[in-house]
């Protein structure tokens, strides 16, 4: 076995193993957690990218757990093709760069950077396994690692949003669960490979077995759309987002949904294959109808929202629903399109989410009304926020463009003229809110009598602001006992709490939205191999 | 031949080009020299490389674009406004000409000079812009008056230059090629139907159509009486030439239109007291006999029209440097207020008499071979068809009246009364700029040696040959000269009989009706434009921050509706929590979710499994 295939099984084993060393050291020293976490997703982003760059030169690579090459297709394996390794690379790349937010902006504590590590572990699992019942395994590790992560934030809200995601999130597993069982029922088979081989004979061969695969998909989709926080399923969605701690937000929204959306991909397209999905009765238009409803009340919803970070939130569900109904289309054009919106949304929403820490942290602002003469006050994490908002419209040149245009591409390719138009209709909404914040940005000067944290200031869904800005509370109060400034709205946030780091994450990160606008052949090149097998 | 092969790398437009920038560094008097230099070696370029297509290049993406095309009339065109440009800027140096002033002329020049070697249409209309652009800032760089009759001619020549710029797509969306000559050197012209039209009428802005003419007159008089040199030259006779490129066949109404320019010009010269004003409707006029000629489209006809245009921009330069001297020494621009200066400066009399005896075509001068045949292709006596005869008329009137209007400045300027003031003559560099032009209009048009050269140079003819009609030329036949002397008869009688009742007329030029019925039609347009804009906005806007309130608000949204509803009583929402008066509680239970889960996966079994 050489270097290169054991990268897979490292790669989910380390994080996973060393999770359990900040706490460890924990018992000696205070402040471990944050060292520990960095060395390992560093050199995790590292292995990811060396692996990356061996599966991009030589296919894919795979790795047979415990070397248990068992005939029937229950040996367990980690597959490392051009799909995976893209979302590994994005889930490791991420999860090193927003350390240079938590270092600073919290939340602190060595359990939370064992939580952290073990999130990352479950993440690169879920992106790497080539096997349906691991997936759920990890799907799970995933999920809990995520509870850990919202509950984090102080106050009574991270812990209720916390325990809406607990309850929802497993409820939507154990959906995946069954319908992974009706699977092995079907085929008795659970590795990705065997089960893509046997479900085109049962497909032909019809009956008993093909009822069960189409109980399947439906127990997996909707599963998985729970997971991917589909509308109307979405409900945990904003409350965890918003709740948990400014620090955790961006990884979570970057990264959990967005390896869950992965993972619905890799089973519609690996284990049920195009020939299933095209010929079931109305399987795509269900596919197609979720991510499209999703895509319109998502927006909608945001729109109406007053905290920014719900605002981003439901930005989230409306911009998952665009890759749904992307799988849905079953193109290669448009599969392509939902693949690269996966990572550029990641991207974007990632940067969102600092930036709205970072304002937070250092301005005082968390709604939408707040963010008024940001320009003028905080003029770096305003650009910053106004260009990964005009990526996420999908202005050209940006991130957000190529996936867009690439769906809409496959749209009118599949004629679905319904999700062409809603690709159109997703721009405007998009606009709408982005709109509404590069306004109040921008054009908005900041009122001097409005108070930073006024009793008015409740979401529009009732979701209360609480938490997370207790640091940026505390950080103005220590100021004016300091200093004697009065805390108002001339010195909302401490400035002084804004780290350089956190600055250079958010332009790079807008940065990087951007010159990856000019990388679509790029994408089109490193997926093409997998999007060709998958349509042949 | 290596030395033709030289000369055609020496694309005439960049050398022009380059001298502009240089008379910009360069002390006065070198940087001069250089630029009268850089317009020699054009004469010298046009008329030794060898004939055929030069330099050609990829332009915007386009192949086999041609920016460098020799023909007999490229050639002649090239090479007369070379010959003038040079004696122009030795005129502008004498002149007092400021040096930026010197540096916009030239790259004017370099752009009329590549709008005149044009081999495509392409390259033209990016030539035919830059020219608009050159030319306007020639004019605005004086300043004043200036300023304002600059803006005027802008807009004139951007509507025009967009019109050609259209025609030039239309031709290629058409043709499929902007090759303005084909491989055996015919003249293409513009495709029947929107892309002629659009070209004509685009080059009509240029060339001073009856009623596109307005900007003529209004700015030609008003910057820098060296300015007003080069910008009789270039502008209207290069688009002349064009004109023929894009109907080299012609057209009854496009003759008439000629017809109509000699009259309406030589008219409103007659009436002009400020003197180049009056110069400037004979632009007009002159180019009527030029639009003839082209728009008859019989090789006399094309011939003549392009010999006209070679001595137009001669004599009319000429005498714009006569009257620039005037100015110069006198600052009196009416010509009413002035009197009597043969005494005073004699070169300059003599310089404008050669100038008026040319313009009015007396035998012995250049315009007398040239305004000839243009005549002669229109009359049926000589060439023409019938239904040219009143066209001939059009151009005979046209040609009294040319005599009239310059014996008219002749008369107040020169010989009028006694001189009431005391000036200097011409400078050496003035007198040597006119005497040079005006030695060409003598030479070129005297008999037996001089009009052979002259009509040798001309297209379409060899020699004294017509070739297509396999005709001589003889201009000085008993019946041309029975027609000069009956023209110059009727002109000195008619004179004599309008110039008391002509000396009480002020002008009423339609530039004055024209320029405010523009003014207030693009003013109220843009209002109305300006206005419609701001009402869609607004409701737009209106709209958009309705549905946000909508969004925003939901409860007060629905109470505010409900009390619309007649035979309602809604009470008014007390904010409970103090804040935000309209807050709908939309989260989500758990225990609903699972519901909406279990609902959401009912529907999706139901509709697959069975």
């Amino acid at each position: 076995m050489s270097s290169v295939e054991l990268l897979p099984a490292l790669l989910v084993a380390i994080p996973i193993l060393l999770a359990a060393v900040p706490i460890v050291l924990g018992l000696r020293y205070d402040r471990t957690g944050w060292s520990v976490a960095a060395v390992t997703t560093v050199g995790l982003a590292a292995a990811t990218i060396a692996l990356a760059s061996a599966v991009y030169a030589d296919g894919q690579v795979v790795h047979v757990l415990g070397g248990w090459g068992e005939p029937q297709g229950i040996g367990i394996e980690l597959v490392a093709d051009e799909f995976s390794t893209l979302i590994a690379v994005l889930v490791t790349v991420t999860a090193a760069a927003v350390l240079a937010y938590t270092r600073i902006g919290g939340p602190r504590g060595n359990t939370f950077y064992a939580g952290y590590l073990l999130l990352v572990g479950g993440l690169l699992g879920l992106s790497m396994t080539g096997d349906v019942f691991n997936m759920f395994v990890f799907l799970e590790i995933v999920g809990l690692a995520t509870y850990a992560m919202i509950s984090s934030g102080d106050g009574p809200e991270s812990a209720v949003a916390a325990l809406k995601y607990l309850i929802l999130g497993t409820v939507g597993a154990s959906l995946y669960l069954i319908g992974v069982g009706f699977l092995f029922m079907a085929t008795g088979a659970l590795n990705m490979q065997v089960l893509g081989e046997a479900i085109p004979q049962i497909a032909e061969a019809g009956g008993g077995d093909l009822t069960l695969l189409h109980a399947a998909f439906a127990f997996i989709f909707v599963g998985f759309a729970l997971k991917v926080a589909q509308w109307p399923l979405h409900t945990w969605q904003p409350d965890a987002y918003q709740h948990a701690p400014d620090g955790v937000t961006p990884v979570i929204a970057a990264l959990v949904s967005t390896v869950s959306a992965y993972a619905l991909g890799r089973v519609m397209f690996t284990v049920f294959g195009v020939d299933f999905l095209v010929a079931t009765p109305y399987l795509t238009e269900i596919v197609v109808a979720v991510g499209s409803i999703s895509v319109l009340a998502g927006s909608t919803l945001a729109v109406i929202q007053t905290d920014v970070k719900r605002m981003f939130a439901y930005s989230s569900v409306s911009q998952f629903g665009l890759v749904v109904a992307a799988y849905g289309l079953v193109t290669e054009t448009a599969l392509l399109g939902a693949i690269v919106h996966l990572i550029g949304h990641g991207l974007m929403k990632a940067g969102l989410f600092v930036a709205a820490g970072v304002i937070a942290l250092g301005y005082g602002a968390r709604t939408v009304d707040e963010y008024a003469g940001l320009a003028d006050r905080r003029p770096i994490p305003a650009a910053a926020t106004a260009v990964l908002l005009i990526a996420l419209i999908g202005i050209p040149p940006s991130v957000g463009f190529i996936g867009k245009w690439y769906i809409a591409v496959g749209s009118v390719q599949a004629e679905m003229w319904p999700v062409a138009a809603v690709v159109f209709l997703s721009t405007m909404l998009t606009l709408a809110y982005a709109a509404r914040l590069l306004e109040k940005m921008y054009f908005t000067p900041a009122s001097a009598l409005e108070s930073p944290h006024g009793p008015g200031a409740v979401a529009t869904d009732g979701g209360e602001r609480t938490d997370g800005h207790n640091t940026a509370d505390a950080g103005a109060e220590s100021i004016a006992a300091d200093g004697g400034i009065l805390v108002g709205s001339s010195s909302r946030g401490s400035p002084d709490s804004v780290s350089f780091g956190m600055l250079a994450l958010l332009v790079s990160t807008a940065v990087l939205a951007v010159v990856l606008g000019f990388a679509g052949g790029t994408f089109a090149d490193l997926l093409g191999p997998f999007v060709t097998e998958v349509f042949n | 031949m290596i030395e033709s092969d030289l000369l055609t790398m020496a694309y005439p437009p960049l050398l022009v080009f380059a001298a502009a920038l240089l008379v910009l560094v360069l002390p006065r008097a070198l940087g001069f020299a250089v630029a009268a230099l850089s317009l020699a070696a054009t004469v010298a370029v046009a008329f030794f490389a060898p004939e055929g297509a030069h330099l050609t290049t990829t332009f915007l993406g386009f192949a086999d674009i041609q920016p460098f095309y020799i023909d007999e009339f490229t050639r002649m065109v090239g090479g007369g406004l070379g010959f003038l440009g040079a004696f122009g800027v030795i005129y502008a140096y004498s002149s007092d000409a400021p040096r930026v002033m010197a540096a916009f002329a030239l790259a004017y020049v370099a752009s009329a000079l590549g709008a005149a070697f044009a081999g495509d249409w392409l390259v033209l209309v990016f030539m035919w812009e830059i020219m608009a652009i050159t030319s306007t800032l020639l004019v605005w760089h004086h300043g004043g008056d200036a300023v304002r009759a600059g803006y005027r001619y802008a807009i004139a020549h951007g509507i025009g230059g967009s019109l050609v710029l259209f025609a030039v797509i239309a031709q290629y969306a058409i043709t499929g090629s902007f090759a303005m000559v084909d491989a055996a050197g015919e003249t293409v012209g513009m495709a029947d139907g929107l892309p002629l039209l659009l070209a004509v009428l685009g080059i009509g802005v240029n060339v001073a159509f009856v009623g596109f003419h307005t900007w003529l007159p209004d700015t030609y008089p008003r910057p820098h009486f060296a300015a007003s040199v080069f910008l009789a030259a270039f502008t209207t006779k290069t688009s002349a030439y064009v004109l023929f490129r894009a109907i080299p066949d012609g057209h009854l109404l496009l003759a008439y239109m000629g017809g109509a320019m000699a009259v309406y010009g030589v008219v409103f010269a007659l009436l002009q007291h400020d003197m180049r004003a009056l110069l400037s409707y004979h632009i007009q006029a002159q180019l009527g006999y030029m639009v003839a000629g082209i728009g008859i489209g019989t090789a006399i006809g094309v011939a003549g029209a392009m010999g006209h245009l070679f001595n137009n921009v001669l004599y009319k330069s000429l005498l714009f440097m006569a009257v620039g001297v005037v100015i110069y020494r006198t600052g009196e621009n009416d010509l009413y207020k002035l009197g009597g200066l043969w005494r005073e400066m004699p070169i300059t009399a003599i310089a404008f008499a050669i100038g008026a005896l040319s313009i009015t075509a007396v035998p012995g001068f250049s315009g007398f071979i040239s305004k000839g045949m243009v005549l002669d292709a229109a009359d049926p006596g000589y060439y023409g068809a019938p239904e040219y005869q009143a066209l001939y008329w059009l151009l005979f009137i046209g040609a009294i009246g040319t005599f009239l209007s310059f014996i008219k400045l002749g008369y107040y300027v020169f010989l009028h009364g006694p001189a009431e003031r005391t000036v200097k003559d011409a400078k050496t560099g003035q007198t040597v700029a006119m005497f040079s032009v005006g030695g060409a209009c003598v030479i070129l048009g005297l008999p037996v040696v001089g009009w052979p050269v002259f009509t040798d140079l001309l297209p379409l003819v060899d020699g004294v040959t017509v070739t297509q009609l396999d005709t001589a030329l003889n201009p000085y036949s008993a019946g041309h000269l029975t027609d000069a002397a009956i023209l110059i008869a009727v002109s000195a009688v008619g004179f004599k009989l309008i110039r008391k009742p002509l000396s009480k007329l002020d002008y009423s030029d339609p530039a004055l009706i024209v320029n405010p019925a523009t003014y207030y039609t693009g003013r109220y347009t843009m209002l109305g434009v300006t206005d419609l804009y701001a009402a869609v906005d607004a409701a737009v806007v209106g709209f958009v921050k309705r549905c946000y309130w909508l969004g925003n608000n939901p409860a007060l949204a629905v109470d505010e509706a409900a009390r619309r509803v007649p035979g309602l009583e809604v009470e008014k929402r007390q904010p409970a929590d103090g804040g935000r008066p309209s807050t709908i509680h939309l989260r989500t239970s758990i225990g609903t979710t699972v519901l909406l889960l279990t609902i959401v996966l009912t529907a999706v079994l139901w509709v697959l499994v069975t």
